[in-house]
């Protein structure tokens, strides 16, 4: 292993394993007031009014009136508001909130508010939703001639269901007015640039006039890249109008409810097949963005861009579309949109495999894109495609091949198995040339008089480790011990601004600015005196330039690669499915740190197959989701796979440090295809279509089929 | 905070139930879900004589202030009840969970109360006045109603001390850990001289109370292997039109269809 793989003790390992770290709700109380949320109720209404009981003194209703500046959250089409217009439009949506010093007196006249509703007519099912947000098309090819060329044409839809991040802390966050009458926002977050830029808005100040600090952070996965942009601007409004510090802290049924999800997904996958080869794909998909658009657009073009997965497909259409549904609106969750085209598409794959009599397997492989093949989005894979010797590892590991003829055999009992395997990249970075473009990522480092040095960069530790990781680097390159370099959570009024914490880029881009930096710094090291050097992003030069409106050129400069196995025992009395073993096969590059890595492997393959399986969401006729707590909405325990094994298979990549690609994503993405693969195999070879795939459909297909 | 009385014996516990308007409690496991404000608390988890386990001529005892964990190392505890409780939450809960806030909290999902109506179990029932001994079916008298007095506590289950050694089991949890039961099905087989003489079959989970059919139990008693083989179609039968399921984290249908396949491996399991 290299050095700069070895583990380290974590960073924030001692306050956070001893309970010292301080979260948002436990900063003391004094002289902060509760703030909390008015929801709507229904899903689509006029707001005629809010009757508010009156209020005892220091205590204040909040609403759109009291917004200083723009009441549209700047996400990416900045649709959505902080504080309800004239209508909701979804279940949870924000009217106003009450502020004061009791909670228990706030949640009282909460209670006691009356919104007065004239119904209007929501859009509920998905299906037949027709408000786009966003319609994207893109091919290339002669799609029609290679249908009319095919040997044997397919036509499949598959549907995945919500995910709930379900990270341990539930979104909160602070506002204190400063004497400066500068506005201090902090809390639970992913990306305090982003919700500077949305406070700035909402307060309508200039930079100086707020700025952000991410607290400890209890979890992320996503679901703190845009939700904290919202919450971050409802709590500001209330401090500045009662120019007191306001807190906001959700219940967990409030977070479960009404904050982001995954997109729910149809995809609609036709597909030619000439001579056992793919030749075409004619691809439509739907993602489920409910009432506003927050972050749909990337998710869903993240989506279309895998959409034909790891496979070759000369002639391709793409055409996708963000639908609006008056239901709380999606957003990012690890993954980002790409696991929903997988699971298609590796389904289609196996069940094209299954009608040709072929293994799906061999016929995986037999369509394989390779180095310098063309992407779906026209751009190149640049450097070598490690999947065929991942999948011979993987096979090591856990006989996968042998399982899977030994499986094929006709099985009789109460108990059958089945072993599935699935196979993908993850794009690492922004998508497209949104690196160059709109992040613009700086870093710096701060040398102290004493030879300490300080890492300046905007990327929040979220438990993916970069409190720690980004010091081991710039150590590394400074051959200082570790304790002598340190990294902060950020504050905007101190850091500057190196993008996001989202798309597995920390690491890749940030980490490889800090790495040049470190070398700068280096070459400049005076003893004794403050020094400060600063790096800015460079777009690889390798790079096909991308245009989004055309869905053309490099969607991503480099991939994270993964072989997924899913190996299960069906109890067809009950449904009841045990994971026999879970193998993960993953090139995320050099690992920074190897423990670190490999916990991330761990956990996001287990929510993977969490979300294959027993992670089930959904919302009833009136658009309520009503599984709103950790007793409905059941995520994996470890008990649950108990042997999951993941491995390394390290291609490094050129231009991130020492090797490294994006990680944070990748492990999640092929859960739910290697689930359903193996979980077709012991059911008898049927298809399936949809994820997750609960003991209930499990049962349904066994008294079905008679197994 | 909480106001709350903690009784050191069964006299003052039994005191402070006939005097006050009190909720019991040992482990407190189920009423830390939800807080509910301005209740007054009993805590009855350190009454020496409600920790007790013992076994006489007919019953294993088992004092309802036992925690799962210790009834789990306690050689006196049946099997049976030994599998459903190491199958309750995660160890954290067994430690601090006990067989009387099972019974007390008056779920058909209980994973010990499903073992007692199995098992046709005992229960004895204190106050400061004396004491009564009730059949496990007749304490639940529907969804969280209990034929439980104001000023009685749950002292003790009494599980009978043979006969409840052949037995199938099964819990259906969302997931293998921290998982309410979805469905839950517990059989006991006894026969002597080639008769059967014990046939009870209970489902748990999948109505208001743990459900059992004595008299479709009834039709296999008394016969032999032999003879209730030929009856074993009828006895699904009845089971199938007299279990109507209601919906729950998963459908009636759901329920109904793994309650007549674990039924039937019951059977199949002692020949029949």
């Amino acid at each position: 292993m290299e050095k700069i793989s070895q583990s380290v003790i974590k960073k924030d390992h001692d306050p956070k394993i001893s309970g010292r770290s301080i979260y948002v709700c436990d900063y003391p109380s004094e002289g902060v007031l509760c703030g909390k949320i008015l929801h709507a109720k229904v899903a689509k209404a006029k707001v005629l009014g809010v009757k508010v009981p009156e209020l005892p003194e220091g205590y204040f209703y909040v609403d759109a009136r009291d917004i200083p500046g723009d009441n549209n959250v700047n996400i990416v089409l900045d649709d959505m508001p902080i504080y309800c217009r004239e209508t909701v439009e979804y279940i949870g949506e924000a009217i106003a909130m009450i502020c004061g010093p009791d909670e228990k007196v706030v949640d009282k006249l909460l209670a006691t508010c009356q919104v007065e509703y004239e119904e209007l007519e929501p859009v509920i099912d998905l299906r037949k939703a027709t408000e786009a947000f966003f319609n994207y098309d893109f091919a290339h090819g002669d799609l029609e001639k290679a249908f009319a060329e095919a040997d044997k044409i397919y036509d499949e839809e598959f549907t995945t269901g919500y995910q709930e991040q379900a990270y341990l802390e539930t979104q909160s966050m602070m506002a204190e007015p400063e004497e400066s009458g500068r506005m201090f926002v902090h809390g639970s977050m992913q990306c305090a640039y982003y919700v500077k830029g949305a406070v700035m808005r909402a307060l309508g100040c200039g930079p100086s006039g707020v700025h952000i600090y991410q607290d400890v952070t209890g979890g992320g996965f996503g679901g703190k890249e845009a939700f904290p942009s919202i919450l971050a601007c409802q709590v500001a409004v209330a401090a500045r109008k009662c120019g007191k510090t306001v807190r906001c802290v959700f219940d967990r049924r409030e977070d479960m409810e009404y904050t982001s999800k995954r997109h729910p997904s149809i995809c609609r996958y036709k597909v030619a097949v000439k001579d056992g080869l793919v030749t075409a794909m004619d691809i439509d998909v739907i993602y489920n963005a409910g009432a506003y658009s927050t972050l749909s657009a990337v998710v869903l073009q993240r989506g279309l861009i895998a959409g034909p997965g790891i496979y070759k497909v000369p002639n391709l259409h793409v055409h996708g579309r963000a639908l609006k549904t008056n239901t709380s609106p999606c957003g990012a969750y690890r993954g980002f949109g790409a696991p929903q085209t997988y699971f298609a598409v590796e389904m289609v794959m196996d069940h094209i495999a299954r009608d040709l009599g072929i293994d799906s397997l061999e016929f995986k492989q037999a369509n394989f894109a390779k180095q310098g093949d063309v992407t779906s989005t026209s751009g190149r894979y640049h450097f070598p495609i490690p999947i065929p010797d991942m999948i011979e590892e993987i096979d090591q590991l856990c006989h996968y091949r042998q399982k899977r003829l030994e499986y094929s055999k006709p099985q009789t009992g109460r108990y059958r198995r089945g072993i599935g395997m699935s196979m993908y990249f993850h794009g690492a970075g922004f998508t497209g040339s949104g690196e160059r473009d709109i992040i613009k990522a700086v870093a710096k480092l701060r040398k102290y008089a004493d030879g300490t040095v300080e890492v300046l960069a905007s990327n929040g530790e979220i438990g993916q480790g970069v409190r720690t990781t980004f010091p081991k680097i710039v150590a590394h390159e400074l051959n200082l011990p570790l304790e002598k370099v340190y990294y902060n959570h950020p504050d905007t009024a101190r850091v500057p601004d190196s993008g996001p914490t989202v798309a597995s880029r920390s690491l890749m881009i940030v980490g490889e600015l800090l790495r040049r930096a470190a070398i700068k710094l280096r070459t400049q090291w005076i003893d004794g005196e403050e020094q400060e050097v600063e790096e800015h992003f460079r777009e690889p030069t390798f790079m096909i330039p991308f245009y989004i409106d055309k869905f053309q050129g490099d969607a991503y400069p480099t991939y994270a690669w993964a072989v997924n196995v899913l190996e299960l025992e069906v109890d067809t009395y009950t449904g009841i499915t045990k994971v026999l073993g879970a193998y993960g096969n993953f090139d995320v590059g050099t690992p920074i740190d190897y423990n670190i890595v490999m916990g991330q492997m761990e956990g996001g393959f287990l929510q993977g197959i969490g979300y294959a399986s027993i992670e089930n969401m959904d919302y009833d006729a009136k658009g309520r989701i009503r599984n709103n707590s950790f007793s409905d909405y059941l995520i994996p325990t470890t008990k649950d796979v108990p042997n999951l094994q993941c491995i390394l298979h390290v291609d490094k990549y050129p231009e991130g440090p020492y090797g490294a690609k994006g990680a944070g994503e990748v492990p999640l993405v092929g859960g739910p295809p290697a689930y359903l693969d193996a979980m077709e195999q012991a059911l008898g070879g049927v298809n399936l279509y949809h994820a997750p795939f609960s003991i209930e459909d499990t049962m349904k297909v066994i008294m079905k089929e008679g197994i | 905070m909480v106001d709350g009385f903690i009784a050191n014996s069964l006299a003052e516990a039994l005191e402070i139930r006939a005097t006050q308007d009190v909720v019991p409690y040992a482990g407190g496991t189920d009423l830390m879900v939800v807080n509910r404000p301005g209740l007054t608390y009993l805590f009855i988890g350190k009454v020496p004589e409600l920790k007790r386990v013992f076994v006489d001529e007919q019953y294993v005892h088992i004092g309802a202030a036992v925690t799962f964990t210790e009834a789990i190392h306690n050689p006196d505890v049946p099997t049976l009840m030994k599998e459903a409780i190491s199958r309750i939450a995660a160890p954290a809960i067994r430690n601090a969970g006990t067989f009387g806030g099972n019974l007390g909290n008056g779920s058909a999902k209980a994973d010990s109360v499903l073992i007692e109506f199995a098992t046709d179990a005992k229960l004895r029932l204190v106050s400061a006045k004396g004491e009564r001994i009730i059949d496990v079916d007749k304490f639940y008298l529907g969804r969280k109603k209990l034929d439980l007095a104001k000023d009685e506590l749950i002292a003790e289950i009494l599980l009978p001390s043979k006969g409840i050694e052949n037995y199938a089991y099964t819990k259906v949890g969302g997931r293998n850990a921290l998982a309410i039961s979805r469905v839950s099905f517990a059989g006991v087989f006894a026969s002597e001289e080639g008769k059967i003489t014990n046939i009870a079959a209970a489902f748990g989970a999948v109505a208001d109370t743990v459900l059992r059919y004595k008299d479709i139990e009834e039709m296999l008693l008394g016969k032999t292997i032999a003879e209730a083989r030929e009856l074993r179609q009828d006895y699904l039968q009845a089971y199938s039109e007299r279990m109507v399921l209601t919906r729950g984290r998963v459908s009636a249908e759901y329920r109904k269809g793994v309650c007549m396949n674990l039924l039937g491996d019951f059977l199949t399991k002692f020949g029949i």
